[in-house]
This record gives C-alpha cells, structure tokens and sequence, in this order.
C-alpha cells in the first residue's frame, strides 16, 4: 500500500514538475524581454521615429487588412458553415492552410501572384498598379497569413448557431438578408470577435511574408516585426523596447478575447476557438 | 500514468543524450557576410554555416551565440567585436567591388548609374547597418547622387542576398550590390559598373570569436581561406586579392 502511495507521489512530482518546466519555458523569454533594459529606457525608447514610424505603418496595415477579413471572410465563412456542397472539405483544407504554411511560403506566393512578373502581376501592370514595395504589399500579407484564423473561427461560430433559431425567422416573415443581420451576425458576434482578434493579434506580427514581398522601409513598409529585426542588428536595446511593445499589445488583445469569450457563456456560440468544424 | 513517466524520462535522457553529442562536435562553425554564401563552402565542405547581414551576425555572438569564426564583409564590425572581448585581431582575408544591378528585362530603361535618380525607378538597397549598405551610401555620396537616388529607394534590405533577390526576380528596378553577388545570378541580372574613383573600400575581415572551445578548428578554418588554395577559390568567384597587387615601378 505504501509502496504504491510513494510512487503515485513520485509520478505525481513528474507530472507537476514536467507541467512547470513548460510553464517557465513559455513565460521566460517573455519575462526576460522587460529585464534588460530598465523600464524607464524601455519607455524612452519608444520614442525613436523607427518605432513610432512602425506603429504606425502596423496599425495602419492590420486595420486595413482587418476590415477587407471581415468584409471577404464573414461570407466566406458564413457559405462554408451553411452549406453543404461538393468540394467543402476541399475547400475548408484551403482556407486553414496558410495557418500552417510557413510565412516565407506565403512570401513566395504572393510574389507569384502579385509581382511583377507574377500570374496577376502584368494584368495590374497594365492597370498601373504596382503592388510590391508598397503599403498594399503590407496589407495583402497581413491578410493571407492571418485570415484564416478569423474564417475558420467565424465557421464554427456560424455553426454553432441553432438552425431552428434561423428557421423560426425565416417563417416569421423575415428575409434571408434580414435574417442574417438580426440574427445570424448577433448570435455568432461572440466567436465572429474573438476570431477577429486572433486575427489582429497574428497580423500584427507578420514578419516573413511581408519582408519577401513588401520589403522594408521606415514608414512605408517597415512594420513593427521589420523594425525589430533592423533594429536587431543596430540598436539591441530599441529591438527590445519594441519586443516590449508588442509583447503588451498582444497580451492585451489575447486578454480581451477572453474576456469576449466568457462574456456571455449561456450562448451556444463556440466556447471552444478550435471546436470541430462539422 | 507509468507509460506517461516512462515517456518523460525517455525524452529527457534522450535531450541529456543528444546535448553531450552536440558538446563534443568537433565542427567548425562560421558566421560569415551573406556575400561569402556560395565561395565558404567550397573552402571548407564540412563546416557548418551562418550566412546572414554582418551586422546581425556581430549581434549574434555579442548575444553568445555559438560562433567559432566569424567573416564580415567590412573590417568595422570585427574589430569593435576585438575592442569588447568578443574576437581576436581580425585579419583582413579578401576585397571586394560594388555594382549596379538591374533585372534582364530592364524595366525601368536604365542604361548608366545617373538614371537612378529618374523619378519613379525602383532603388534596392541594404539598410545602412549592413556592411553593404554602409558602402551604397559612401558611393551615392562620391558621386554626389545621395539624395536623388535616396529618393528612389523603396525598400532597405537586411542583407545583400535579399537585395540581388529583389533585383534577380524583377521586383526592383536597380539594387546596389557587390560585383561577386552579380555572378551568381548569371542571365538574370545586367550589371552596370561603378568607377573606380566611386568606390568604397571593401575589406573583409575574419576573426576568431573569444567564446568558441573550438579554437584549434577556428585557426585552421582561417588558415584555409588564407592560404593560396582558399584564395584562388576567392578570386575564382570574382573576390579580390588581399593585399592589392602594388603598381609596378618602371
């Protein structure tokens, strides 16, 4: 008996310690970003025209590529979750699979695509749109590599909704346009925004698709991750003001998604970011 | 639960296991200038490789990492690495030139350096940090086109291999880069040379990095490219001599 209390101890310690070992990796660089510098430089810092000159490139670029996820997403997404068609799951597969693609893939593609001499590239030549070097390079970065976690969200939210809710305003009258922005969109809102802010949060730190693609000028192309890695090189303690920076405003964005998420539990939305889609 | 433990001790033995193997690696491990990318290998196939910006590299192993050697493209970053500790005296090992490059196809009609101050052309440089970029800007500055050319840049790159690659794949319309970086993309790029009184001095230093416990492989990894051997495989890649061959008194 006491044999076995003392090794149900010992796995006990393992697993604990085994669980603390993975706490402290993760923390740890986090933590060690803000022990450096003292915070008072680190704040300093932040004052250097490479930061403010990248914060406002980043926000300028993830808002906009935020506006065109949601404006493209929420019907791709609201199409994929409520039908039922040939070539879904194909599709579904399609639309996750920048998520695990790597950015410098995504780099590649988008030069296919969008570069001069990519596939789109004379066609918008033509037009007089020059895609790469510019803010636009920036903004379709962000939102290949970061769409993917708002639609893929945004479906499970969708799904989540109780058809017969759906069906019940249809059969009172409503129009389907009518039905989707009354009840549709509010009862999906919860996962529909913490999908957006996931969204946010990893476009904010695109990094390598944007610098194969959009390459880096302070204030035109130069996000914060760019400045970070120029910074790098030349200024160690200005790399980590900003590291500090982003490390802030993603714990906050993450922060507010939970708080979104358990706002209102009673919903049937997904409670879950990553529940299975079918 | 015990299949659980088993697996975690397992793993860690295996971690513990693999870390000593790493120790007792005998391999030399170089950071070198992201210019030196094709000609190191072929000097010495069996070490392993860093090939990135100078700068980031200096910055690298002012961090610990775990660099035996370290090659830069200018003389600057190593001996302030020797001035805090952090290499030996660093030996100059070869030299090196810089050029204009545009893609094949020409997009934006350039046909001398002055063009690059047309407006709405293209400019590929490396940021000012990067040895390479420092040079861009000393020779915009000798031919008196700083801000014309400055005007056009639309992107400041983290290493010369990202400048070529811009240029190579037709993105940019003109980049600055070193003549040795031109050859290597033969039918992609044209190059249009730059004067010789336009020129920076392009040195290359070597050093051996004070944290390395590899110092013996260091040494020779230095010597390799030193030698008559490792120079001739510079120069057949377009570098230049070390020591610039004095003009011939008559």
């Amino acid at each position: 008996m006491s044999r076995r209390r003392l090794r149900d101890g010992l796995l006990a310690t393992l697993f604990f310690g085994a669980a603390l070992i993975a706490f402290a990796f993760l923390a740890l660089p986090i933590i060690a970003i803000f022990t450096q510098v003292s915070p008072g430089r680190l704040v300093s810092l932040l004052g250097k025209p490479i930061v403010t000159d990248a914060l406002v490139v980043s926000f300028k670029t993830t808002v906009a590529a935020q506006v065109l996820i949601l404006l493209f997403g929420t019907p791709a997404a609201y199409l994929i979750a409520s039908r039922r068609f040939t070539g879904r799951t194909f599709l579904v597969t399609l639309v996750e699979l920048p998520l695990v693609l790597p950015p410098a893939v995504a780099g590649l593609g988008l030069l296919a695509t969008f570069g001069r001499f990519g596939l789109l590239g004379s066609t918008l030549d033509s037009l007089g749109l020059s895609v790469s070097f510019t803010q636009t390079a920036v903004v379709l970065a962000i939102v290949f590599v970061s769409s993917p976690l708002y639609v893929r969200t945004a479906i499970a939210a969708f799904q989540a909704i109780d058809p017969d809710l759906v069906a019940a305003s249809r059969t009172l009258g409503a129009g389907s346009t009518r039905t989707f922005f009354r009840v549709v969109l509010p009862l999906a809102f919860n996962g529909l925004a913490a999908g957006e802010a996931l969204a946010f949060a990893r476009g904010l730190g695109e990094f390598g698709a944007t610098i194969m693609f959009a390459g880096s000028l302070q204030g035109v192309t130069q996000t914060l991750p760019l400045a970070i890695y120029e910074a790098f090189a030349i200024n160690f303690d200005v790399a980590l003001a900003m590291g500090a920076l982003l490390v802030a405003i993603s714990a906050v964005l993450l922060f507010t998604l939970r708080l979104i998420l358990s706002w209102q539990p009673s919903r049937r939305t997904s409670p879950s970011l990553f529940a299975p889609l079918s | 639960m015990k299949t659980l433990a088993l697996v975690f001790i397992a793993l860690v033995a295996a971690f513990a296991i693999s870390g000593a193997a790493a120790r007792t690696n005998a391999t030399v491990t170089v950071y070198a200038a992201a210019s030196l990318t094709d000609a190191f290998p072929k000097i010495a196939p069996g070490a392993k490789f860093s090939f990135a910006g100078s700068n980031a590299l200096a910055t690298q192993i002012r961090k610990g990492a775990p660099a035996d050697v370290f090659a830069s493209a200018n003389m600057t970053l190593p001996k302030a690495l020797k001035k805090d500790g952090f290499c030996s005296k660093p030996v100059l090992f070869t030299r090196n030139t810089l050029v204009v490059i545009v893609p094949k196809s020409n997009p934006a009609g350039i046909k001398k350096i002055y063009d690059l101050t047309k407006p709405g052309v293209k400019v590929v440089i490396a940021a000012s940090g990067v040895p390479v970029g420092s040079y861009t800007l000393q020779v915009l500055k000798n031919m008196n086109l700083s801000s014309g050319v400055l005007a056009n840049v639309v992107s400041k790159e983290t290493d010369v291999r990202e400048v070529l690659a811009k240029i190579a794949l037709g993105e940019g319309d003109a980049g600055f880069v070193y003549s040795t970086d031109a050859k290597t993309v033969p039918g992609k790029v044209k190059v249009l040379k730059i004067p010789a009184w336009a020129q920076p001095k392009v040195q290359y230093g070597i050093c051996t990095v004070t944290a390395s416990n590899n110092k013996a492989a260091a040494a020779a990894f230095i010597k390799k490219v030193l030698s008559a051997k490792g120079q001739k495989i510079m120069r057949s890649y377009g570098f230049l001599p070390r020591v610039k061959p004095k003009p011939k008194k008559k």
